[in-house]
C-alpha cells in the first residue's frame, strides 16, 4: 500500500500520536499529563470549545443542560464545565425554567468559545445576546403558513357557502 | 418688549426644574425602614432595648426540649463556679436565639420591561424564565428574566424570583411552594391548638421579611393573640418584640398592659409606656410624662387615665396588684 504524506497510515498514525503525546507531556498543555485526551480528539490539530446543549433525561422527558465542550467529543459526553440547564417541558407554573451561569459563560466566549445553533437562540430569548435572525425568520415563515392555512380554510368554506346558496336560491320560489 | 416679559414669565421660577435629569432606574426598588424621622423605627437602639426587656429571659423556655432524635440525659458534676459560668453561657446562647427577625415595610411590584418583540408573537406556547446562576451574586440582585409568548422580555415578579432561587439555590426549611398551612382558612385551625410560635417559625424560614405572605401572617398571629389574650405564648420568643411594636402602632396596648400587670411585671409594663410615648409624642399622657418626668407606677395611671379603651380592668389590676404589694410587703 503506498503511502503518500497527505493520507496516514493506521502506524504512521499511531506513531505521530505516540510522538505527539510524548512530545507534549513534560509541558503544560492539551495532552498533559492532567488531562488525557482519547486518539479521536489527538488528530494532530483541531476541535475548539462549544457551547451547546447535552441531552439528559429519560424517554419522553428530555432535558438539557448547556455545556462548554470540546466540539469532537459525544454530544452527551465529557465536557469542560457545565454553564446551565433548560427543561423544555413547561411546569405546573406554565414556564419553561433555564438557568445560565453568566459569569462563566462570559469567561468561556472570553476564551474564544463558539456556541451553538440552539444555544445561540436561547441566549437570544434570554437577552444576553441578541435575537437571532433565524428566530425572527422562523416566526416570519409560521406567521405566512398559518395565514395560507386561514385562507384556504376560508376559501372553501366560502365556495361551499356560494355553492350552496346558488342551490337555495335556485329551489325558492 | 412685552413679549419677552411674557416668555419670562412662563418660563419655571427655579432653574433646577429645567435640568431635570431622568429618574435613575435601580435593579431593585431600595427597602426602606419601618417609619421615616422624627418617628422612631424599629430598629433604633432604644427601641431594641426596651423591646427586649419585654421579651424575658426565660431559661426553662428558650431551651425547652425540641422533637429531636432520642438521646439519654447527659450529667455533669460541677462546683459552684463552673455551675456560674454555664449559667452565663447558657443566657449569652439564649441572647443570640432571642434576637428579633426584621420588621420591613412591604416590597414594590416588580413592573419592568426590558425588550418588547412583537415578532415573536405566536411562536412558542409557555414563557421562558431564564436566571443568572452566578455564585458570587447577593440573591436581591440577581437576574431573573421572563420571555413571555407575546415576545415581551421583562423582569420576574417577586413570586417567581423567590421560587426560582429556592429552586437553583434551596434553603433550608423553605419549600419552593408555600405550604397551604399558610392560607387564611388553614390558619385558625393552628391558632386553636396554641401553636402560635410554631406557625411564625415555619414563616420566617418559608418567606422573605418584606414579601406580603410574611407581613401577613404575622399580623393574623398578633390579631389572634391579642383577641384571645395569649401574650404568654410569645414571652421570652424572638417574636415578642414584633409583636409589641405592631400592637403599639395601632395603639392596642390595653391587654398587653392587663396581662403584664397581672403577673406583677410592673418594670415591663413602664417600658411598654416609654415605649408608646415614644411612638406617639403627640398623645396627652405623653406631654403630661414629659412635663412631670413620671416614673413607675405613675406613668402607667397617667396612661390609663388618657389613653386607654379598657380603663376599669387596667384599675382593678393595679389595685390588686397594689394590694398583694402591701401584704407580701407587711408579711
Amino acid at each position: 500500500m503506498t503511502s503518500s504524506p497527505s493520507t496516514p497510515t493506521p502506524s504512521s498514525h499511531r506513531a505521530a500520536s505516540f510522538r505527539l503525546r510524548h512530545l507534549c507531556a513534560p509541558r503544560a498543555g492539551r495532552a498533559a499529563a492532567m488531562v488525557q485526551l482519547g486518539s479521536r480528539l489527538l488528530r494532530g490539530r483541531g476541535g475548539h470549545v462549544i457551547i451547546r446543549f447535552a441531552l439528559g433525561g429519560c424517554t419522553n422527558r428530555p432535558f438539557f443542560r448547556i455545556v462548554a465542550a470540546n466540539s469532537r467529543r459525544a454530544r452527551d459526553g465529557k465536557y469542560l464545565e457545565q454553564l446551565g440547564c433548560l427543561d423544555p417541558l413547561p411546569n405546573a407554573h406554565g414556564e419553561k425554567v433555564a438557568g445560565l451561569n453568566l459569569e462563566r459563560l462570559r469567561y468561556w466566549l472570553g476564551c474564544g468559545a463558539q456556541l451553538s445553533r440552539p444555544a445561540e437562540k436561547l441566549l437570544g430569548l434570554a437577552g444576553f445576546l441578541p435575537l437571532h435572525p433565524m428566530t425572527v425568520t422562523g416566526a416570519e415563515r409560521l406567521r405566512r403558513r398559518r395565514q395560507r392555512e386561514q385562507q384556504t380554510e376560508a376559501a372553501p368554506a366560502d365556495g361551499s357557502a356560494e355553492t350552496d346558496t346558488g342551490t337555495g336560491t335556485g329551489t325558492a320560489p | 418688549s412685552l413679549l419677552s416679559l411674557r416668555c419670562h414669565s412662563q418660563q419655571p421660577s427655579d432653574p433646577s426644574a429645567i435640568l431635570k435629569l431622568p429618574a435613575k432606574r435601580k435593579l431593585m426598588p431600595t427597602v426602606q425602614g419601618k417609619a421615616a424621622q422624627p418617628k422612631p423605627a424599629f430598629t433604633d437602639e432604644a427601641v431594641q432595648t426596651l423591646l427586649y426587656k419585654m421579651t424575658g429571659l426565660d431559661l426553662h423556655k428558650v431551651f425547652r426540649p425540641e422533637k429531636k432524635g432520642l438521646k439519654p440525659p447527659h450529667y455533669k458534676l460541677m462546683t459552684e463556679a463552673q455551675l456560674e459560668e454555664a449559667t452565663r453561657k447558657a443566657i449569652e446562647e439564649a441572647k443570640t436565639k432571642l434576637i428579633m427577625p426584621p420588621v420591613l415595610n412591604e416590597r414594590e411590584p416588580i413592573d419592568d420591561v426590558l425588550a418588547e418583540d412583537k415578532i415573536l408573537e405566536g411562536t412558542e406556547t409557555a414563557k421562558y424564565v431564564f436566571t443568572d446562576l452566578s455564585y458570587s451574586i447577593p440573591h436581591r440582585e440577581r437576574f431573573i428574566v421572563v420571555r413571555e409568548p407575546n415576545g415581551v422580555l421583562r423582569k420576574a415578579t417577586w413570586e417567581e424570583r423567590d421560587r426560582m432561587i429556592q429552586i437553583f439555590f434551596p434553603k433550608e426549611g423553605r419549600r419552593v411552594i408555600p405550604p397551604t398551612l399558610f392560607k387564611d382558612e388553614k390558619l385558625g385551625t393552628v391558632f386553636q391548638q396554641d401553636r402560635h410560635e410554631d406557625v411564625l417559625n415555619m414563616c420566617i424560614a418559608q418567606f422573605e421579611p418584606d414579601s406580603p405572605d410574611y407581613i401577613r401572617v404575622h399580623h393574623r398571629t398578633y390579631e389572634d393573640i391579642e383577641k384571645h389574650g395569649k401574650y404568654d405564648l410569645l414571652r421570652s420568643t424572638r417574636h415578642f418584640g414584633g409583636m409589641v411594636w405592631y400592637l403599639l402602632s395601632r395603639k392596642k396596648a390595653d391587654g398587653l398592659l392587663i396581662d403584664m400587670i397581672n403577673r406583677d411585671l410592673l418594670d415591663d409594663a413602664t417600658s411598654l409606656i416609654t415605649l408608646y410615648h415614644m411612638l406617639h409624642p403627640e398623645c396627652q399622657s405623653a406631654k403630661k410624662a414629659k412635663e412631670q418626668k413620671l416614673q413607675g407606677v405613675d406613668l402607667i395611671k397617667v396612661f390609663v387615665k388618657t389613653e386607654s379603651q379598657r380603663e376599669g380592668y387596667i384599675q382593678l389590676a393595679l389595685q390588686a396588684y397594689e394590694e398583694a404589694m402591701a401584704t407580701s410587703s407587711a408579711s
